[in-house]
């Protein structure tokens, strides 16, 4: 089954396709706070975006690793080792057709469990979402999944009921992009990291989920999650918070959570064993270290950005030419007026609050500023970011 | 002598790296791929880690020092096993 889910990577748009998607890096951290701030917000259901955006994504994505001939045991044990092989944790589906799936181990689960261990609720909206994609274009039928118990709550497993219902399975609609990125030139600052030698490492590196279906690396617990299903969400949480008159508000909390990632992740990674072996040898300044970050973000499959400008512990400019929040804003929508990619603006700020911040880590939030005042969504040819203290 | 210094990973608050005497450090992985299981060399990196339910041990190529990363489900005795097996004693 594996070979199904082989990496392919294309090194000159730094994308990591699995099974015909591409996908994403980021850390369990990130992924259960982007999943906490979109179901927070009362004025929008936020479960039902992340559900269904998982439904829409996943029914296509196992659709794509399913081969003609396979029988019906074949395609469920498909749904369990994509699961797995992406980082997000071990399904067991062998009383699916009964109605009943456990997990016992769980991506999500564990960023509750660093962020939010005080919650004590359920955490699996996204389990639910994969499952109602993913047992769709296995068995052929719609179905609703809900989680009745969690690990995150103090049970001993996760587990999900499985109805049978009558509204069809969402649909991934979107189109080709219509933008083609500007070369990347060579040009941009890389201090004294060598960025080429973190991707070829990143890309030999088998991120895969472990025989548990999660993948321990750089301190964290990464998934691979493919870039739709970002982006899918976001677009759909934003959209009904300016319906509501809260665009402000929706910009301001995925920023947030951009910059809490890049904080809380980027520490992790700093104090990684991965760190020491590459990447610390490398450092001989302060800045050495945002340079570095950035090279792993780019072999992470955020896309291509790089710095034009810097003056350590006072400004960074960044541009990036094809981060994966404009390039899906425009393949599901198109062109719009406002700049849309609120993960790398937060970040950008995060990672100077972390590289040159002093003092615990909540003290350093909102000590920078980031703003994105040119956005491939707006038509420009990169998006570009300024980063000052605030 | 072992000691220890705290370190950071996202995936438990209560992590450290441990650090053993040089003529040490082939003997403790012994001990705990004896104990935890397999040692695996991932490839890009040089990182050789060990993963069990309760703990990842990590380390540079070198082996030393050791950053041990407890996982949901650790507990208190599972952890006072571990400082057993290498000779770890907190000073009082
Ligand atoms: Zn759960
Ligand atoms: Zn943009």
């Amino acid at each position: 089954m594996r070979e199904r889910f082989a990496l392919q990577y294309k090194a000159d748009e730094h994308r990591r396709m699995i099974g015909g998607k591409e996908t994403i890096i980021h850390c369990h951290h990130y992924n259960a706070r982007l999943q906490h701030t979109i179901e927070h917000v009362t004025d929008v259901d936020g479960a039902k975006i992340i559900r269904d955006s998982a439904e829409a994504v996943f029914a296509e994505h196992v659709a794509n690793v399913l081969e003609e001939g396979d029988d019906e045991a074949t395609r469920l044990a498909a749904v369990g080792a994509l699961y797995a092989h992406l980082g997000f944790g071990r399904l067991e589906l062998s009383r699916a057709a009964e109605g009943v799936v456990t997990s016992d181990q769980s991506h999500y689960v564990e960023g509750w469990q660093a962020g939010f261990s005080e919650t004590q609720r359920k955490a699996c909206t996204f389990t639910e979402g994969y499952l109602q994609g993913a047992l769709a274009a296995a068995l052929g039928r719609p179905f609703s999944v809900r989680e009745h118990k969690c690990m995150n709550a103090g049970d001993d497993r996760c587990e999900f009921t499985v109805d049978a219902r009558h509204e069809p399975v969402l649909r991934n609609d979107k189109r080709p992009s219509d933008f083609h990125p500007k070369a990347a030139d060579g040009h941009g600052e890389h201090g004294n990291i060598d960025e080429q030698a973190i991707i070829d490492a990143l890309v030999q590196m088998p991120f895969m989920g472990s025989d548990e279906g999660l993948i321990p690396a750089f301190g964290v617990y990464l998934a691979l999650t493919p870039a739709d299903f970002y982006n899918l969400m976001c677009i759909q949480f934003v959209e009904q918070m300016r319906a509501k008159g809260l665009f402000r508000t929706a910009q301001r909390l995925l920023t947030f959570a951009g910059e809490t990632c890049a904080m809380n992740t980027f520490r992790g990674i700093m104090a990684s064993a991965e760190w020491d072996a590459l990447i610390a040898p490398m450092i001989q300044h302060k800045e050495d270290a945002l340079y570095g970050l950035m090279a792993l973000s780019n072999g992470f499959g955020w896309g291509n950005w790089r710095v034009t400008e810097h003056r350590p512990a006072e400004t960074l400019t960044i541009e990036s030419l094809n981060g994966y929040e404009a390039i899906g804003h425009r393949e599901y929508r198109g062109s719009c007026d406002d700049p849309q990619c609120f993960m790398l603006c937060g970040v950008s700020a995060g990672m100077m609050e972390l590289v040159y911040g002093e003092g615990l880590l909540e003290d350093r939030f909102g000590t920078f500023l980031s703003e994105e005042n040119q956005c491939i969504c707006t038509d420009a040819p990169c998006c570009h970011f300024e980063v000052e203290p605030a | 002598m072992v000691h220890r210094e705290r370190s950071y990973a996202c995936i438990h608050p209560e992590t450290y790296k441990y650090f053993f005497h040089v003529d040490e450090v082939r003997r403790i992985w012994g001990v705990l791929q004896a104990c935890y299981g397999p040692l695996h060399h991932t490839p890009g990196f040089g990182v050789i880690e060990i993963q069990s339910e309760r703990f990842l041990f990590r380390a540079v190529g070198g082996g030393n020092p050791i950053t041990v990363i407890r996982r949901r489900g650790c507990t208190d005795a599972d952890v006072e096993a571990l400082h057993r097996r290498i000779g770890f004693f907190e000073r009082a």
